[in-house]
């Protein structure tokens, strides 16, 4: 199956609205939950919404509209409009978008045009196909998803015939390119078998409907702002200026796309439930355009009442972990025999071990005192014969057996055991041979003779390591004798000191445990230091770790590796291995063993010293050891909900380097063929608001100010909204579709192929007919 | 299929009376699809060079930037924002942004610059 490529960013996910009764009593669901977990105070005066509206029954009538009864298509960036001309409302309409799914039990890839509901997706793996649009920027590109469009659009007005016998009027964007216009065409007549096709631009339709309306008059601005684009558009005598048009890459797309990529920066954690649709909902619901972005923003930089009560919350779904209980009286004490218990238990059986071995042991010294009172008893000659029957050899290694079973037999039974020391006979015969040379020595006593002096030497080591113990305990008596004299002297002052020193060592410990364990993650805000933060997280001796890794990796295979030849090289192993790092951890920190000196002594002394338990403090350091609750289940919305269609006035936020709504105003009139300050002047006096993006609230205000700031002053201003921003395009275009000279505007198969694709560049119907 | 993926009639059929030539013809399975040319390849086909400068077309009625300076707004709160982090060279409104900032992981760094088209693109 050839996939279609789509702009990959054009339309991230999309199941909306429904369209059946069952679908809509979902989609009021989900707006009540959402309208439920805001807060009574928090709630504005809604103007408009973003009307829903899905229509995608099948119409049945289809044959009782004759063959030249117009066709009326609006083919607007996020919706697809299509009915009959000369009525006054669609007959069908859906998400101008396609998607192209997997059926999960036969495998078949499907098309799925539109918007559905959500819960018979389910029967479809979409993870390979994200919803795709055949739109880049306003203009049609993908003519292969068009034609899928298309397909569903005729379908559902009832089309059965063998090919789509009336004319047909579709909306285009502004200047549309001839290449995206000819294969429009194209596809109509040889794909369909249209008999006719005209093309307008939708804003033009949605300002002759309204100049119908009495809104606005034959001359003046439409200001339209679709999904892709935004459009000023003069008019004179009821037709449009195209040499004075101008647009700005910016529309409803991406002030979603804007408030979805600022929400999940913001709350990471719950990605998940921004979705593109849940985005466009909240934008929908909640965004406004602000009179002035600047005070706007000061007010919730001070976050008094008034931000406070502009600010919106969002709950979501959240249950309280389940608490734990305290056990029972009874369930503590069950649980305390059971431990005492199982404690007896194994100790009965210690117990039992340890008589079975000194039993053992008994009976093998009463073995072995038999055995040597026989040999003792025994003739010479005897002895070996006696001796075969045991394992051994000869009757010294009977005695060193039972002497060693005398041994274990002793300890077993807890009593103590000689030290060989003790029983040793003195040092002066036991190091008989140290001080005689070796050349009077026979080779054997060469050996005994460095045995003794090994020996010596442990002996002496320990003597010494003993005699350095006792003075260390007694340099301790002393200290702690001297600091009681201080502490008679002046108790209050001594206290003092000793707390301020256990506060600065308590803190320094704390602090380098911190490291360890976050590894150096603390910011500038946890430890105060301040500039701790991106790329100063390794501590130095890891960071010269990872240096030595690089250098490592990076310098094998380069020149003569000589690496070996000297005896340091090796060494360089050893710096890089990780136990490195925590080497300080085997021995135990003279900081930490100072620390709980002090602390026992502030214990003694000071009734009102209470000692931190460990890990108290670094508990509530980690944000992971903290119960969530349900503040971390709100998305706030703040500043968001006027920052994000603030990017129609001004583009460059998003990094579109094109003036904003309120300017084009300016540039539109500048670029008029007949200048003069009173066509300036009436442009102004009647300007019309249409398109998905004039719903926001205070955009109409906003627009006032901007351009009263542009104009000079005195010059009337006059904006209205149309009637309907959403629908008003179609309406017009079936109002032109039903005059009688409509005919005219179209052309047929037959004109296009005569006149070719240059006639086409040109080809512009006339509005007023 | 499910009886309800049926009744809703979500599926697009893949024939259609009306239409004289078919999707399953015109886009045969199992060969090379399509290439369509995006927006960027079909201005430069257009050639409106050769055409007066004076006549409209997609380009030229494009807005030209703004006169106005340019906003510069926090790319964490959307305040006012005064500073530039020369590091990360992320605008932030006061000292408590910049602390935020400075604890970002890199890869959010680079997130809130391409909200405004200014992250570092590796080719």
């Amino acid at each position: 199956m050839p996939k279609i490529k789509s702009k990959p960013d054009r339309v991230k996910s999309d199941r909306r609205f429904g369209h059946s009764l069952q679908l809509q009593k979902f989609a009021d669901e989900n707006r009540r939950r959402l309208d439920g977990f805001l807060s009574p105070l928090a709630r504005e005066k809604e103007v408009t919404k973003m009307p829903f509206i899905s229509k995608i029954e099948r119409q049945s009538d289809y044959r009782s509209f004759p063959p030249n009864h117009p066709i009326v298509i609006d083919n607007g960036g996020s919706y697809f409009r299509i009915g009959w001309a000369g009525e006054s409302e669609p007959r069908v309409i859906f998400r101008n978008i396609i998607q192209r799914p997997r059926h999960k039990i036969t495998g078949e890839t499907v098309t799925v045009v539109g918007d559905h509901d959500p819960a018979l997706l389910k029967y479809f793996d979409c993870t390979r196909s994200g919803p795709r649009s055949a739109f880049d920027s306003n203009v049609v590109y993908q003519f292969e998803i068009m034609e899928y469009i298309l397909d569903f659009g005729f379908d559902r007005l009832g089309a059965d015939e063998s090919q789509i016998n009336h004319p047909v009027l579709k909306t285009e964007c502004l200047c549309n390119p001839v290449q995206s216009r000819s294969k429009m065409a194209e596809l109509l007549f040889e794909t369909y078998g249209v008999p006719s096709v005209a093309f307008g631009i939708d804003a033009a339709f949605s300002y002759k409907y309204n100049q119908q309306l009495g809104i606005c008059s034959g001359d003046g601005l439409a200001i339209c702002s679709g999904f892709n684009t935004s459009h000023v558009i003069p008019f004179l005598n009821g037709e449009p200026v195209y040499e004075a048009c101008c647009r700005t890459n910016v529309g409803g797309y991406h002030i979603t796309d804007y408030l979805k990529q600022l929400l999940s920066l913001k709350y990471p954690h719950h990605m998940s439930h921004l979705t593109w649709e849940k985005a466009e909902d909240l934008k929908m619901e909640h965004c406004y355009i602000a009179k002035d972005y600047v005070s706007e923003v000061h007010l919730f930089q001070k976050g008094d009442m008034e931000a406070e009560e502009k600010t919106r919350c969002w709950q979501l779904p959240w249950t309280p972990a389940p608490v734990e209980e305290v056990p029972s009286e009874e369930e503590v004490a069950r649980k305390a025999a059971l431990k005492e218990k199982q404690g007896q238990r194994l100790r009965e059986m210690a117990e039992a071990k340890r008589f079975n071995r000194i039993n053992d042991l008994e009976n093998e010294i009463r073995d072995l005192d038999i055995l040597l009172q026989r040999l003792r008893d025994a003739s010479e000659h005897d002895i070996p014969s006696i001796l075969a029957k045991t394992v051994h050899t000869s009757q010294q290694e009977v005695e060193s057996a039972l002497s060693k079973a005398t041994q274990s037999l002793r300890k077993a039974k807890g009593e103590p055991v000689e030290s060989l020391e003790k029983s040793d006979p003195s040092s002066v015969d036991r190091y008989n041979l140290i001080s005689i040379p070796d050349e009077m020595l026979t080779p054997e006593q060469i050996k005994q003779k460095r045995k003794q002096v090994f020996i010596k030497s442990t002996s002496d080591a320990r003597q010494q390591k003993k005699q350095k113990q006792l003075e260390e305990e007694m340099e301790r008596e002393r200290q702690k004798k001297l600091e009681e004299e201080r502490r008679l002297e002046n108790p209050e002052l001594y206290l003092e000191e000793l707390r301020a020193k256990h506060r600065d060592l308590s803190e320094k410990v704390e602090q380098r445990k911190r490291f360890k364990t976050n590894g150096g993650q603390t910011n500038g805000n946890e430890n105060g230091s301040g500039g701790v933060g991106r790329g100063e997280r390794l501590n130095s001796s890891q960071r010269e770790r990872m240096r030595l890794l690089t250098t490592a990796a990076f310098d094998r295979g380069k020149g003569e590796d000589t690496f070996g030849a000297k005896d340091e090289d090796w060494q360089l192993y050893k710096l890089m291995s990780r136990d490195n790092d925590d080497d300080d951890d085997d021995k135990p920190d003279p900081d930490e063993a100072e620390l709980t000196r002090l602390s026992s002594r502030l214990q003694e002394i000071d009734p009102t010293f209470f000692k931190p338990e460990p890990g108290s403090s670094s508990a509530e350091a980690p944000p992971r050891f903290r119960p969530l609750t349900k503040e971390d289940f709100q998305i706030i919305l703040g500043v968001e909900r006027f920052r994000c269609p603030e990017i129609l006035f001004n583009p460059n936020l998003i990094g579109i380097d094109q003036a904003g709504m309120d300017e084009m105003v300016g540039v539109s009139p500048r670029r008029l063929p007949s200048k003069g300050r009173d066509v300036e002047d009436k442009m102004t006096e009647s300007i019309l608001l249409t398109g998905g993006s004039c719903l926001f609230p205070g955009m109409r205000e906003r627009l006032e100010g901007g351009i009263r700031m542009i104009r000079p002053s005195g010059t009337p201003i006059k904006i209205a909204r149309s009637s309907d921003p959403i629908l008003d395009a179609w309406r017009g275009a079936s109002a032109y579709a039903s005059a009688m000279q409509f005919p005219q505007q179209t052309f047929t198969k037959m004109d296009y192929d005569e006149k070719g694709e240059d006639w086409l560049r040109s080809y512009r119907p006339r509005y007023t007919i | 299929m499910e009886p309800e993926v049926m009744e809703a009639e979500m599926v697009l059929p893949t024939h259609m009376w009306f239409k004289k030539i078919q999707t399953y013809d015109k886009y045969p399975k199992g060969q090379a699809r399509v290439r369509w040319k995006q927006l960027k390849q079909i201005i430069p086909a257009e050639n409106y060079q050769n055409y007066p400068p004076e006549e409209p077309n997609y380009v030229n009625i494009e807005t030209p930037p703004s006169m106005h300076p340019c906003r510069r707004i926090c790319d964490i709160t959307g305040y006012e924002a005064p500073y530039v982090d020369p590091r990360t060279k992320l605008r932030y409104a006061n000292a408590q942004v910049f602390k935020v900032i400075r604890s970002l992981p890199n890869d959010y760094v680079q997130r809130y610059l391409a909200l405004r088209n200014a992250a570092v693109v590796l080719r």
